[in-house]
């Protein structure tokens, strides 16, 4: 796949970000834009015809492990920020009554 | 003694998880007895490196140097950690009694100090990334902890905010991978220089640089640090405006360290970018009523003050840049602490409301006014040191001084305002029991007062430069300073204090998050825009 494809998906997160009102949206779109780093990575690390990064014969192509042992933190932490995000949108439900952005605010200042 | 960096980062995490385990009584004495460890450790390995720097650098676990966990300490990260164990030491101490009963807070306030002390030694640029990330992800439970509607929303704005500048960072670790082939950041300040085609490279910087904007509170992305900051708890206000938004500076000088071989001329750039966050955070603090949102903003113009000084090429107003962290660390620390308690004893967040403050908390006003005579600059203070290193570099006539004079001005007057609060008669009682937290306040107003005058052994132990140029007694200064404070009452008298429209429309002026969002895109085309065009 195509880097530039990749870096695709990383704008159409923040296209996302920058336009829905829905707080769950939002977090969805990050989710998105670290998709496509984690994409953008694997892809730069891979290459034609590598193998799976184990060594078991010095003589077969692999490709470079070290892309993919990051990314998997990265997305241990992604999966973390998912989960409090989506935990502080249930908080945010029980306190406001709603998800939108622009609600929330709006039911803040009837209430100061 | 080589192995002490890794030790400081785990001493709080392991603390932490025992405090949380153990649910005991007394379980705070045991955050004491970590800090005290890890205080000493950190002095003794500072003796013991001191003008050997390069020999701190280890590889955990025998892997190739060029792509295992690394850590690496300088002067500048030393004074860092020192930062570090001195403002926790503080917070532990105002929130003792808080803390004796709260398990999770102390839980979670010693598990970011491990995190942050990681981010300070860091060397290879992925745990950069990830401790980066875990001071997001804390930092956001630690503004929702008072678990009402209004610090989840700032939560949630902050969480997702900042967690898209980070991954743009990442994005900009990726792109160094592809050139270099390593992560470690010693390796890549040597091979720097080695590189032709710069287009990657420049677009990595500009990624980097981007993300660590978003966590600075640079100035079109600064939206989410008055609310955060704002409705936290006052103790985790001083240590969020006090530190952990340094977390982003430290980065950004980190970082040009880094990039110093490439040659990317950013200079101008961010100095106006600087100059930007401080007018607006000036701006928008003067027309605030609610007290901890003025700190807050003025987190913002401070921050704006400090990129002033960090985007120089000038080492002199570098380090009065450098410098200037240090100071408003103490004296914001010291503000948002006294706020916290005549908050708590008023009942009120509104500046209007709150009178008779040194009638009734004589000892909380004088720390208070100490706080203040260092922000706006004093002399005899800290403030004024570095903001006069700063000053002196730009030339009296530039645009550059009139910019940092302005926005000393505007500070003056938002502490003109904020000073109504000492007069008036005695309204409520207040009973004399806060021995914590009078300590942690009266610790950091004397560290005011001795960084603001004997600060020469500090700047030549960590910058090696010391900066004796600064006449403090000079009797001019307070002249100076007379002036700016008289130009400040009035401005306040006549504009500020009659609450035109204007004012009015700048305070209920909220940024939702999809314009935060739709700015920090724009920022990044602006960046790419300047690095074409250069």
């Amino acid at each position: 796949m195509n880097p530039i494809l990749t870096f695709l998906v990383v704008l159409i997160g923040f296209y996302g970000l920058s336009t829905s009102t829905n707080i769950i949206k939002s977090v969805f779109s990050v989710t998105i834009i670290e998709s496509g780093v984690i994409l953008l990575f694997l892809n730069l690390g891979n290459f034609e015809p590598g193998s799976i990064p184990i060594i078991n014969d010095e003589t077969v192509m692999i490709v470079d492990p070290l892309p993919q042992a990051l990314m998997i933190t990265t997305i241990v932490i992604g999966s973390t920020v998912t989960a409090m995000a989506l935990m502080l949108c249930i908080k945010v439900f029980h306190q406001y009554g709603t998800v939108e952005w622009k609600e929330i605010l709006r039911r803040e200042d009837i209430k100061s | 003694m080589i192995n002490i960096p890794i030790i400081l980062i785990f001493i709080p995490v392991v603390t932490s998880i025992l405090i949380y385990l153990f649910k005991w009584r007394h379980m705070n004495l045991i955050a004491f007895a970590a800090q005290l460890v890890m205080t000493v450790l950190a002095i003794h390995y500072y003796l013991y490196y001191r003008g050997a720097f390069e020999l701190t650098h280890i590889v955990l676990g025998g892997w190739d140097a060029r792509i295992g966990i690394s850590l690496v300490n300088d002067e500048l990260s030393m004074s860092f950690i020192f930062l570090t164990l001195f403002t926790w030491w503080m917070v532990i101490i105002y929130t003792y009694a808080f803390g004796k009963t709260k398990h999770t807070f102390l839980f979670f306030l010693f598990f970011l100090q491990g995190v942050f002390l990681g981010l300070l030694q860091s060397n290879d640029l992925f745990n950069l990334f990830v401790f980066f990330e875990l001071t997001t992800i804390i930092v956001t439970i630690l503004i929702a902890y008072k678990k009402v509607g209004e610090s989840y929303r700032a939560a949630i704005y902050y969480l997702l905010l900042n967690t898209s500048g980070v991954l743009i960072f990442l994005l900009g670790i990726i792109l160094i991978y592809f050139n270099f082939g390593t992560i470690n950041m010693v390796e890549i300040t040597q091979l720097m220089h080695t590189v032709e085609d710069t287009t990657l490279l420049r677009l990595s910087y500009l990624f980097m640089m981007g993300g660590i904007s978003v966590k600075a509170a640079l100035f079109p992305v600064f939206t989410w640090l008055p609310r955060a900051h704002g409705v936290a708890q006052s103790a985790i206000s001083a240590l969020l405006s006090g530190l952990i938004v340094k977390g982003g500076l430290y980065l950004f000088f980190r970082l040009n360290f880094l990039y110093e071989g490439a040659g990317f001329a950013y200079s101008d750039f961010f100095f106006y970018v600087g100059a930007l966050t401080a007018i607006v955070g000036v701006m928008f603090a003067l027309s605030q009523k609610d007290m901890k949102q003025i700190l807050a903003y003025h987190t913002v113009s401070q921050v704006g003050i400090i990129m002033m000084g960090l985007s120089s090429v000038d080492e002199e107003v570098f380090f009065g840049g450098v410098m200037h962290t240090f100071n408003h660390a103490f004296f914001k620390s010291l503000l948002f602490l006294g706020a916290g308690m005549i908050i708590k004893v008023y009942r009120t967040r509104k500046v209007g409301d709150i009178r008779g403050v040194a009638r009734t908390m004589p000892l909380v006003s004088i720390f208070m006014i100490v706080g203040m005579l260092s922000i706006t600059g004093a002399p005899l203070f800290n403030g004024f040191i570095s903001k006069s290193i700063i000053m002196y570099g730009f030339a009296e006539t530039s645009v550059r001084y009139w910019i940092l004079f302005a926005v000393n001005i505007g500070t003056a007057t938002s502490f003109v305002k904020m000073a109504q609060i000492f007069f008036g008669p005695k309204t409520v009682s207040y009973p004399m029991r806060h021995l914590a937290q009078n300590t942690a306040m009266m610790m950091l107003a004397l560290g005011c007062i001795i960084l603001g005058n004997f600060y020469i052994p500090f700047t030549t132990g960590f910058f090696g430069i010391p900066f004796d140029t600064v006449g403090e007694f000079h009797i001019g200064h307070f002249f100076d300073y007379a002036v700016t404070v008289g130009i400040a009452y009035m401005i306040f008298r006549f504009i500020v204090a009659k609450d035109y429209r204007p004012i009015r429309l700048i305070r209920e002026y909220q940024v939702s998050f999809e314009t935060a969002n739709y700015v920090f895109i724009v920022y990044l085309v602006a960046l790419t825009t300047y690095f074409i065009l250069i």
